[in-house]
């Protein structure tokens, strides 16, 4: 065999069923550096101090803390211009800022509904889904996750560069990770759109979106992904021009 | 904004100019050709990471982009062999572990190439330690025609060089693979010329 063959035959090449998550994390990235920024902010930790009203939410074993403060500020109801209004879970925590942004510091992949909850309150449009996986035990007794189901969001699906500014992911792929939401930067109709692997054990990985901003309020389907047999690769749907797939499926809200 | 799916990546970059948006579809069409490189280069942790880099610094640079080249392949492989050079010792690390270990996986399994692939696992550790001695530039070269598959010609775009320069830097490159590996290792270079 010829030397440049063999080099072939060595190259170490990404598991097909992953390609596709990798190229829309790295489309994600790529979006969110593109895209005009705005000043960058300071991410500040809650802090509880006098003048707060607390109100404490247990659901589940998820707890979750409604900070509010201002003038008249009521805790668990929205707040009024120039307060602030901050919720805390042990997973995550939403901070709307008195200048009208939102803030998402996640440390934590769970309780998506609960983040979405959260986001509508603060005013965002957001849809948060987990992303389905199985738990299978690989090699050393390590924990593998496999998505059953994985969210691809398309061109068609995305709203314009310009817009994806109103989302910005401020750190790299490992948790924590501060995204910064500007609601009045996005459009009458569009949605904000998270996708997440909840509660996974820490060494079995993830697979997560960065929250992009949609064309309009209806999530992306969670395309089935297709089981690895023995000694076959799994196909993924691919996103190369030319090829109708995915963007020509259908959605589910 | 509206794309068409018959344009040259040279019209896509040129309208880009005016319409950012546009260049999301050449992200999209090679995206996944540049992640694989990338990621056989630097592995899974950066993959991700430096692929959008790259599509970053050649979205940035998009007004110098050479209109007499449609394909905008060989530009973006050279954008993203400058990117990978900047995580040097992480592909360092990565050589040595396949030294030890031939590979993360095939990527196909066609029974036909059963015996080949066990004639490059048997050399794997041979061949990464030749590779790991090479000069930086040389194992650029050669991982452009072997690992991204590009003709001289690509090779040469990205490299910023001569066909004629690529051609006999690779011979050279080839010679130099052979003696450290032995006969086995038989150069072929024929069978891989475009």
């Amino acid at each position: 065999m010829s030397d440049i063959n063999a080099l072939r035959e060595l190259r170490p090449a990404p598991p097909p069923a992953e390609l596709e998550a990798m190229c829309m994390a790295a489309r994600d990235r790529f979006i969110a550096g593109a895209a005009p920024r705005r000043a960058p902010r300071r991410w500040r930790r809650p802090v509880l101090a006098g003048g707060l009203t607390t109100a404490a939410v247990a659901a589940g074993s998820v707890a979750v803390l409604v900070l509010t403060s201002g003038p008249g500020a009521v805790p668990g109801r929205p707040t009024t211009a120039g307060n602030s209004r901050t919720v805390v879970t042990t997973a995550w925590t939403v901070s709307e800022e008195a200048d009208g942004t939102v803030s998402i510091y996640l440390h934590e992949y769970a309780n998506p509904a609960g983040l979405q909850r959260a986001l509508q309150a603060d005013g965002v449009n957001a849809i948060v889904r987990p992303i389905p996986y199985v738990l299978q035990t690989g090699f050393n007794n390590k924990p593998v996750v496999r998505p059953t189901c994985n969210y691809y969001v398309t061109s068609n699906d995305r709203a314009p560069l310009s817009v994806q500014g109103a989302a910005l992911a401020i750190g790299r792929r490992a948790l924590p990770a501060l995204f910064v939401i500007h609601p009045d930067a996005m459009p009458p109709g569009s949605a904000l759109f998270l996708a997440f692997m909840a509660n996974l054990p820490h060494a079995a990985g993830n697979i997560a979106l960065k929250p992009v901003v949609l064309s309009n309020d209806t999530a992306p389907a969670c395309l089935p992904v297709p089981a690895k047999r023995p000694g076959q690769s799994a196909p993924t749907p691919t996103a190369k021009a030319g090829n109708p797939a995915p963007s020509s499926l259908p959605k589910a809200a | 904004m509206s794309i068409d799916t018959r344009a040259s990546d040279a019209e896509l970059i040129v309208r880009s100019l005016t319409e950012p948006d546009l260049f999301t579809a050449v992200f999209d069409r090679h995206s996944a050709e540049i992640l694989r490189y990338v990621y056989a280069r630097l592995g899974r942790d950066l993959a991700e990471d430096v692929t959008a880099e790259t599509f970053l610094a050649a979205f940035r640079c998009r007004a110098k982009y050479d209109g007499a080249w449609p394909d905008a392949r060989p530009w973006l492989y050279g954008i993203a062999m400058r990117q990978i050079s900047r995580h040097r010792r992480v592909e360092e690390r990565r050589l040595r572990v396949l030294r030890s270990a031939p590979a993360d996986g095939p990527t196909e399994d066609h029974s036909d190439r059963a015996a080949e692939r066990v004639t490059a696992q048997r050399l794997g550790p041979r061949l990464a330690a030749a590779l790991t001695a090479l000069p930086r530039q040389d194992r650029e070269l050669l991982l452009l025609v072997a690992w991204a598959e590009l003709s001289y010609a690509e090779a040469a775009t990205a490299l910023g060089t001569t066909i004629s320069a690529v051609k006999s830097r690779l011979h050279r490159i080839r010679v130099r693979m052979r003696h450290e590996l032995g006969d086995e290792y038989a150069v072929n270079e024929e069978n891989d010329d475009e």
